[in-house]
């Protein structure tokens, strides 16, 4: 357990998953967040700045909130108004943002929090890598001042969006393989883990159980991505985005691999895949610690417990 | 027994020589025809090495010469794995032999229109042979029964990370062969890289004195010396897999999926893009995908098969 917590930075397109990953990281006490950031993605700029500044209001976080790009570097957007409604965080009525938006960008923002923290920080990633991707080709004098990037992204072993790619990666692949070949450390939290990373009916009834207003919202929020992807055919709700903070907080619960990884940005099926040298035929060193498999009932209980921190119930 | 009539197409290569060893010994299939395509080493040598082979089984198998290059690109041979020869540089004569003028294509055409519906197709080199096949005959898909193949693999490459080497050496082969509608059966490396025979096995067989116990031992030395730096406990049967899968499909286990050929990536070139679990799933599932084998049984066959040559 280090005491001293890590300075992070959030950025995000929430996004269901995003919103729990942000959650999660404000409650454990163990992350200091130094700003928000948005990214467009599940839905477009707008609502994603919107749905980050309702989520920072729900959860406390007060802290600056700076929107990113209209769009990804070349591509057009693209949004998953499917997985995440066209709110892009459906489900439970929110309270509206307590706070403005900061007058700097996405970009500007992460560089001066990046600029004025004594540590190095770590980048919390859960979007397409659009901002980051940005701040790296803006700043590189910069990049000794970030500890690592936990991005969810990509997939070693498949996709979901295409067989090929996962939705992150596919929706900016020139900013993920920007990003990739950076030399910036990488914790890359993808299909491999996120699938694998479920939530059962029983673990959000724990969490709506606690009966805070927060934990009410997340058993909300929970029970929408599940019936969802039940009707897609998963078991569970995946926790893609948590995952990105949850391997910063309990490391020890995952599986883990470094890889040389690389974004494939054209082809016919495979533009952007994350190709992992699983057999090690480059010769070429890892840039990204792959999480591989996570213990999933530790998983459930510690976001379980994390929800204790909006209050319990006394009654 | 209802044999199957089945067609090798091959670039053998040591691990093409321990499938041909299998289909030749195993009683429910009958062995047709071989034809020969460059891959793990050239033409001349792959069509010499079946050859050889025929001398090894005392078999007098017809072969025939296939393309020597593949369609579009350079031939990459593959000669730490294979030895200089493509055999593991094993003492092995040529014997005599009728020098066939048929090409691969129209040899593979003639015996799927004597056999029709019914030919399995095993290949287990880059699909040049059956690209060209299927280019020139439009019918031919509907003539055979099916087309098992050692290739490709449904996540990592071995020859790149994204690519299996048969399929990464004519992509454009493969993806002709992976929309030409007969139904197909993947063993890449999913399944493959699980399917080792491991040095006791080895050494247990070439102890029995058999020729083809200690051939088997002797050919997968360049194999083994190349594998041991990489960290395996034995030599992926590859090849023998498609063999054994028809004669044991109870050793396996697949499930079908659409399967695509990457030809135009810039790193992902050749990959065998498997729609295993993604949320939009390709309606055309084309291929059984084979993901697993009881490799102990596995191995308990191919025993057999070389016991029973002698």
């Amino acid at each position: 357990m280090q005491n001293k917590p890590i300075p992070v930075l959030l950025d995000g397109d929430p996004g269901h998953d995003d919103a729990i990953a942000w959650t999660l990281a404000r409650a454990s006490g163990r992350l200091r967040v130094l700003a928000v950031t948005s990214v467009c993605g599940n839905q477009t700029i707008e609502k994603t700045t919107y749905n980050a500044r309702r989520v920072c209001t729900l959860i406390g976080l007060d802290v600056p909130v700076g929107r990113g790009r209209p769009r990804p570097l070349l591509e057009k957007p693209m949004n998953a108004p499917s997985v995440h409604g066209e709110s892009g965080l459906d489900g439970p009525a929110l309270p509206e943002p307590a706070m403005a938006e900061s007058e700097l960008g996405a970009c500007e923002l992460m560089a001066k929090a990046l600029r004025e923290s004594p540590e190095p920080v770590t980048i919390v990633a859960t979007g397409p890598l659009t901002n980051v991707a940005a701040l790296l080709m803006a700043h590189p004098e910069l990049k000794a001042r970030i500890a690592r990037i936990s991005l969810m992204g990509g997939g070693i072993g498949f996709g979901n969006w295409t067989p090929a790619a996962e939705f992150n990666i596919l929706v900016d692949p020139e900013a993920a393989k920007y990003v990739f070949s950076a030399g910036v450390p990488i914790l890359m939290a993808g299909l491999d883990v996120t699938e694998k990373a479920l939530i059962f009916p029983e673990d959000f009834r724990r969490i709506g159980e606690l009966h805070n207003p927060v934990a009410d919202i997340v058993a909300q929020w929970l029970e929408f991505f599940y019936i969802f992807h039940k009707s897609i055919g998963y078991e569970g709700a995946p926790m893609h985005d948590p995952c990105a903070v949850m391997a910063l907080l309990h490391p020890e619960i995952f599986t883990m691999r470094p890889l040389a990884v690389e974004i494939e940005t054209t082809g016919e099926y495979c533009r952007g895949a994350t190709v992992g040298d699983v057999y090690g035929v480059t010769g070429r060193a890892p840039n990204a610690t792959c999480l591989l498999g996570v213990d999933r009932a530790a998983f459930a209980d510690y976001l379980v417990e994390a929800m204790k921190f909006y209050g319990e119930d006394k009654a | 027994m209802n044999r199957y009539p089945v067609w090798l197409d091959c670039d053998a290569g040591v691990d093409d020589a321990i499938a041909l060893m299998a289909l030749h010994a195993l009683p429910e299939l009958d062995l047709l025809g071989i034809s020969a395509v460059c891959g793990n080493a050239s033409l001349k040598n792959t069509y010499r090495n079946v050859h050889r082979l025929n001398g090894l089984l005392g078999a007098h198998y017809p072969v025939y010469r296939g393309a020597d290059r593949p369609l579009f690109r350079e031939l990459h041979v593959s000669t730490a794995f294979h030895g200089q020869d493509g055999l593991g540089d094993v003492d092995l004569p040529e014997p005599p032999h009728e020098d066939r003028p048929e090409s691969a294509w129209d040899a593979l055409y003639a015996c799927a229109k004597a056999h029709p519906g019914k030919l399995q197709l095993v290949a287990t080199g880059p699909l040049t042979n059956l690209a060209i096949a299927f280019a020139k005959y439009r019918e031919l898909p509907k003539l055979l029964g099916r087309i098992l193949i050692m290739g490709g693999s449904a996540s990592a490459g071995n020859i790149t990370p994204a690519a299996e080497f048969n399929i990464y050496d004519d992509p454009e082969a493969a993806s002709v062969v992976f929309q030409a509608g007969v139904p197909l059966v993947m063993c890449g490396l999913d399944v493959t890289l699980k399917a080792l025979l491991r040095p006791d096995d080895w050494d247990e067989l070439a102890a029995e004195g058999t020729r083809a116990g200690v051939f088997v031992r002797e050919c997968l030395r360049p194999a083994w010396k190349f594998l041991q730096g990489m960290g395996f406990d034995g030599v992926p049967m590859h090849d023998a897999c498609p063999v054994l899968y028809l004669a044991h499909p109870e050793l396996f286990r697949g499930e079908m999926a659409g399967v695509r050929v990457e030809t135009r990536g810039e790193i992902t070139l050749g990959k065998t893009v498997t729609d295993l679990y993604s949320d939009k799933q390709v309606e055309d599932k084309n291929a059984l995908v084979v993901l697993d084998v009881d490799r102990d049984g596995f191995i308990a066959v191919l025993k057999d098969c070389v016991r029973k040559l002698g």
